[in-house]
Order: structure tokens, then C-alpha cells, then sequence
């Protein structure tokens, strides 16, 4: 037998996939467009709440991992985009690297500038999909071991992070040879699987997004229940008395920090295609701080309280800004938001549910036990 | 008889204050010794020390002749140690058999814990031991709503099944009634000859309910080790405790 915070739970994972899939019905293409981004950025607050919520690392630099995934991709889509491939199929070369070229340098990725061969195996773009996972996950198992195998933890972890998603920003502004600098990745080719072409605006494109959204949820609610899972949330509340049951704690940070970091490299995948461009706007620090402010309005002990928070924040942000004098406004909003979150809802809105579930379960079964049946029967 | 865990002149020196000062002793396997002391004598540093929590300064620890000195706290664990601390520690914000789950897992390593589930027989375990500390009718309760007396038996229940070869427990029964302190040396012989015990204590009531032998520590050093009524008529423990009233 469930109870009823169980079937709560598992309620509002059914209307939340239906909401998501049933969403074509009712949106036009643009909107459908912009859906697409914000469930990217459920995927975000999911990430956050793994990491944040579940194993108490509060990453202020999760935008170092977006931002890893989607170039990563936006490397192999740019070089599928027709401008590159002006010169012929088989000698792509992105039009910033031709407009910056020296005169006389052959105009091919080998060499037309001292970096660009690291462009070469781009060209496959299930290359690039890899290493939009590899790249998140590696940076996330280098930066989370060298951090939690020192016993880092806290506000310590938040600072590291935050400084090194700044200075990967400077470092990938700096190479602009290679990276485009500040203005980023655009102009881009589709993403193609078997000959068919996720333009951004299809439904298809929209329902690649949408279940990839799904999957990731139930893996991470999966994730988070199995033995394993458990064993982060004891280290969470108590770590010192985890590694005194033998546990190697800096071992589990680490593999659900890269877990979270997976998560955040395929979410910037996933908005490359639907949005068509990778810039250094990803790892800016209100970014980062964005995705935290989400997963804490919808609850960051939640996967899908997260996730709910991430979309709807960026729904109303979207219908407000519609109007301009709102927009400057809007992040007055969010910011008071936050703060009046953290005050009086410190576990968000799936908290505050999670406890009005809890106390008309209670109203119930108090009636229940009213009812002069019920109390025969037990009698 | 073997020796499971051997101090030998270990010490800590805390910037120029040794808490621990050149301490030794040995427990056979299976026994249950005692560990005596005055206020701040160094009681619970030398558990920091066999555990790994604090790093010697000088001196060698060994369980069954492996050498374990500064390991981290998890290997130690792995070598067959399991502690309880002396202000007790649980996982406050999980239910009691989750707790008791966390501890009963068999290997610790993450990918290890990804799926699989407890083996039927760590569950049994489970369930005997909630009932051995009486616990059993509020397991699905988190662990954050229980009285001191009721963590200090959570957190023996963990230790338990967490099954280790070694036990440190520290003032298992501070704070505790009288009839609480009685089920706790209940719980506690019940673990004698099982496993080897090292045990803190200041109420000297229980330590006659439980204790085989005693060692005392005064000012970081070893000062006496014998049987009750050898300690209870030593005069050098007399006179270290003279400014504390004495062993009672
Ligand atoms: N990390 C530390 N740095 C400096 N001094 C310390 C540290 N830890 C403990 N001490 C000191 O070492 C001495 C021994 O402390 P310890 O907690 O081991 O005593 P104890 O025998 O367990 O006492 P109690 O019976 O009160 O629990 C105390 O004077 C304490 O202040
Ligand atoms: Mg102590």
C-alpha cells in the first residue's frame, strides 16, 4: 500500500508528463520554441537539485557544465551549417576562422589557426554529442574529486565553483580564435538523426527535448532511491558519521557531482539545438545563480519540485517581459522571490505541498476515524 | 588468546597540549575493557585516534597486526571498526530503518550501492536488532524525533548491524535513567564475546554490569589497568581521582 506521500509524489509525475506532452495542443510553434528552452532549464533545476538538494554541494557554477555540453555540440552543428561548408562537404570551416584568418594561411581546419585542428574530429557530430557528456563529466570528476577528497565542503565548494565557471568564461572569450570569443557559436546547422533535421521550430524538435526531460527525471528519481541514493542523503545530513560506517564520502560527492554535471552537459545539448547557439553568456555568473534561485523556489529537496520551479519561473518571466518597463523589473521580482523563498518556504514549493498533502492526508483519516463505522469495525 | 586492536605509546600533540601522551594497551579478541578517566583525561581523543578522526603525532595503532595509523576514518572502518561518539550521532533527517540501512550495507563503494538491494538476510538483521533495542514499532519515524536515550540506542542498533570486529563506544549511557542505563548493559553484554568492546564510562554501576577489566587514563597517559576490584583499591587512581570525588 502507498501512502499518501508516495502517491502525491507519483501523481504530480503523471499530470507533469502529461502537461509536458500534451503542450503541442495548444502552442504554436513559437511557443512550443520557447517551452522547449525552459524545459531545458527543468532539466537545469533537476541538476541543481541532485546536487544541491540531495547531496548538499551547493554549485554556484553549474553553468560550467551547460556551457561545456552545448559547445561541445555547437562545435559539430557549426561545422554541419552551410557557411561552413562554402568550400566543399569535406573541408568545413567556420566563417569566424576565415574572417580572422592571416592572409595566406591555407583555409582548413588542420591550420588555419594554431588551435583549429581541435576542431577536427567535430565533423561527426555523434563526436560531438559525446563529448558534450564526456567533457561535463570529466571536468565535474577532476574538479569535484580534487575538492571533496580535501574535505571541502560548504560555502567553500560554492566559491570554487563559482570562481572556476568565471574563469573557464575568460579562458573561452580569450581563445577567440577558436571559440569565437564573446560572440559565441551562432549560425548553426540542425541537428540530424538518420536524415531527418531537428529545425527548432518542429514539433519533433520540441518532443526530443520534451522526453529527454522525461528520461532524465526518472533516472534521477531512480538514481536517488536506489542504496546509493540513500547513502548520499545520510551523507548530507551527517557526513563524518557516514565515513565512520566506511564509506568513502569523497567518492560518493564526487559521482553525483559528475552525475549532475551529465545532466547539465546534455541540458546544454539539448538548448543548442532548440535555441541554435552556444556563447559565454551560459557560464555568466547570474546564469548559474539563476538555476539555483529556480530549484530553491520549486524546492531543492525535490527532483520535480525543481524542475516545476525552473519552468514556471521562466514562463512568467516570459509572459512579464513581454511588456518592456517589466522586464528590468522582473529581476527586482525574482530576486525578492528568492529571498522571501528562503525566509518562509526554505523547501520551496514542493515543501509547502509536500506539507498541505501532508496535513489534509491527517484532516482524512481524523474523519475517517470519526465515522461510527469505522470505529465499530475496530471495536 | 589474540590481541584484535594494540596501542602502542601513541599521542597527539595539540599545538604544544598533548591530550594523548605516549598511550598504550592492548585488547584481546572478544574482551570488553573499559576505559576510565576524570573530566578531559583524553578519553574520547584516544577514540579520535583510533578511528582516524585525529591524526597521531607519535605512536602505532594495529588491528589484528595491520598497521592503521592515520588512515582515513572510512579504511579503519574497513579493517573492522565501528564507534559510537560520545554527544550521539545519527541520520536525523532519514527514518530509523533507513538509518539502520545505511548502516547494514555490505559493500560500501558507490556503484556497488546503484540497484542492488539489501540481501534478505542483512534485512532479518535489521529487523531482530530494532527489536533488540526496542525500536521496532517506530522504524518508518525519522530519526530527528527520537529522545537522547532512544538515539543512543539508534546509534547502538547501527553499530550492530554494521557488525564490526571492534567496537568503540563512548558514555553510552550519558543521560540516560536509571531503567534505560539497565536495557543498555542489557544490549551491551549482549554484544560480549562477539566482538571486542572498548568502553568509556563514568557510571561505575554499569561498568560492574559489564566490564572484565579496566584501564585507567589520567592527564593524556596511561595510569592503571586491572580488574575491578584492583582499580577500585589502587592508589594511584585514588589519588588522580581525589580532585574529582573519587571513583564512585
Ligand atoms: N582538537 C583539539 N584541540 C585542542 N585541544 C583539544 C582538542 N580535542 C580535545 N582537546 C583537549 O584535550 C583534552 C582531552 O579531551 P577529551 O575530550 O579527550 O577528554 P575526555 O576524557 O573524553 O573527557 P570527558 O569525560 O569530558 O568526555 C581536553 O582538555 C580537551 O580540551
Ligand atoms: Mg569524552
Amino acid at each position: 500500500m502507498l501512502d499518501h506521500k508516495k502517491k502525491f509524489e507519483l501523481l504530480s509525475y503523471v499530470l507533469l508528463f502529461a502537461a509536458i506532452l500534451a503542450m503541442p495542443l495548444f502552442m504554436d510553434d513559437f511557443w512550443l520554441n520557447r517551452i522547449a528552452k525552459y524545459l531545458v532549464y527543468g532539466m537545469l533545476g533537476v541538476a541543481i537539485s541532485l546536487s544541491w538538494g540531495y547531496a548538499g554541494i551547493l554549485n554556484l557554477g553549474q553553468g560550467l557544465f551547460f556551457g561545456a555540453g552545448a559547445y561541445m555540440l555547437a562545435m559539430s552543428l557549426k561545422l554541419a551549417s552551410p557557411t561552413s561548408l562554402n568550400q566543399g562537404a569535406d573541408k568545413p570551416v567556420p566563417d569566424f576562422m576565415l574572417w580572422n584568418a592571416e592572409p595566406g594561411a591555407v583555409t582548413d581546419l588542420c591550420c588555419i589557426n594554431s588551435g583549429s585542428f581541435l576542431w577536427i574530429p567535430f565533423q561527426s557530430q555523434w563526436f560531438g554529442v559525446a563529448m558534450g557528456l564526456v567533457v561535463p563529466v570529466l571536468l565535474a570528476l577532476g574538479l569535484g574529486y580534487a575538492m571533496f577528497a580535501q574535505r571541502i565542503s560548504g560555502v567553500f565548494v560554492s566559491i570554487i565553483t563559482l570562481a572556476t565557471v568565471l574563469l573557464v568564461r575568460l579562458l573561452v572569450i580569450d581563445a577567440q580564435p577558436i571559440t569565437n570569443g564573446f560572440n559565441g557559436l551562432t549560425d548553426l546547422g540542425w541537428f540530424t538523426v538518420g536524415g531527418f533535421e531537428f529545425d527548432p521550430y518542429l514539433v519533433q524538435t520540441y518532443y526530443l527535448v520534451a522526453v529527454s526531460l522525461i528520461i532524465v527525471l526518472l533516472l534521477t528519481h531512480w538514481l536517488v532511491n536506489t542504496r546509493a541514493g540513500l547513502i548520499l542523503q545520510a551523507l548530507r545530513d551527517d557526513a563524518n558519521r557516514t565515513s565512520f560506517l566506511g564509506f568513502n564520502i569523497a567518492l560518493y560527492q564526487t559521482f553525483f557531482f559528475a552525475v549532475s554535471a551529465g545532466i547539465a552537459g546534455f541540458a546544454g545539448m539539448l538548448y543548442v539545438i532548440a535555441a541554435e547557439f552556444a556563447s559565454p553568456t551560459f557560464m555568466d555568473l547570474t546564469f548559474s545563480i539563476s538555476m539555483v534561485v529556480w530549484a530553491a523556489v520549486g524546492g531543492r529537496n525535490s527532483l520535480i519540485g525543481a524542475c516545476i520551479g525552473a519552468v514556471l519561473i521562466n514562463v512568467i518571466a516570459a509572459s512579464v517581459s513581454e511588456t518592456e518597463t517589466f522586464v528590468e523589473a522582473w529581476k527586482a521580482i525574482l530576486g525578492f522571490l528568492f529571498v522571501g523563498v528562503v525566509l518562509f518556504m526554505p523547501r520551496g514549493l514542493a515543501g509547502f505541498t509536500g506539507d498541505l498533502v501532508d496535513r489534509l492526508a491527517r484532516n482524512g483519516k481524523a474523519k475517517q476515524d470519526l465515522a461510527p463505522g469505522d470505529n465499530a469495525e475496530k471495536a | 588468546m589474540t590481541v584484535a586492536l594494540l596501542i602502542d605509546g601513541v599521542g597527539v600533540d595539540f599545538g604544544g597540549f598533548k591530550a594523548v601522551d605516549g598511550f598504550s594497551m592492548s585488547i584481546d579478541e572478544g574482551e570488553l575493557m573499559v576505559l576510565l578517566g576524570a573530566n578531559g583525561a583524553g578519553k574520547t581523543t584516544l577514540m579520535d585516534l583510533i578511528s582516524g578522526k585525529t591524526k597521531a603525532t607519535e605512536g602505532h595503532i594495529y588491528i589484528d597486526e595491520t598497521e592503521i595509523t592515520n588512515w582515513a576514518p572510512h579504511r579503519i572502518v574497513q579493517q573492522g571498526l565501528g564507534r559510537k561518539f560520545q554527544i550521539p550521532s545519527v541520520f536525523r533527517e532519514l527514518s530509523l530503518r533507513q538509518n539502520m540501512e545505511v548502516a547494514a550495507t555490505v559493500h560500501p563503494a558507490v556503484l556497488r550501492n546503484l540497484g542492488s538491494r539489501l540481501p534478505a538476510d542483512r534485512v532479518r538483521r535489521i529487523d531482530e536488532v530494532l527489536e533488540l533495542v526496542g525500536l521496532d514499532t517506530r522504524q518508518n519515524e525519522l530519526a530527528g524525533n527520537l529522545s537522547h536515550g532512544e538515539t543512543q540506542w539508534l546509534e547502538l542498533g547501527m553499530l550492530i548491524v554494521q557488525n564490526p570486529k571492534i567496537i568503540l563506544l563512548d558514555e553510552p549511557t550519558a543521560g540516560m535513567t536509571q531503567a534505560e542505563t539497565l536495557k543498555t548493559s542489557r544490549i551491551i553484554n549482549d554484544l560480549k564475546g562477539r566482538h571486542t568492546l572498548l568502553v568509556v564510562e563514568h557510571d561505575m554501576s554499569f561498568v560492574r554490569e559489564i566490564a572484565h577489566h579496566i584501564t585507567v587514563m589520567h592527564l593524556g597517559k596511561f595510569l592503571a589497568s586491572g580488574t575491578i576490584a584492583e582499580i577500585e583499591t589502587n592508589e594511584d587512581v585514588r589519588r588522580a581521582y581525589l580532585g574529582s570525588g573519587g571513583i564512585k
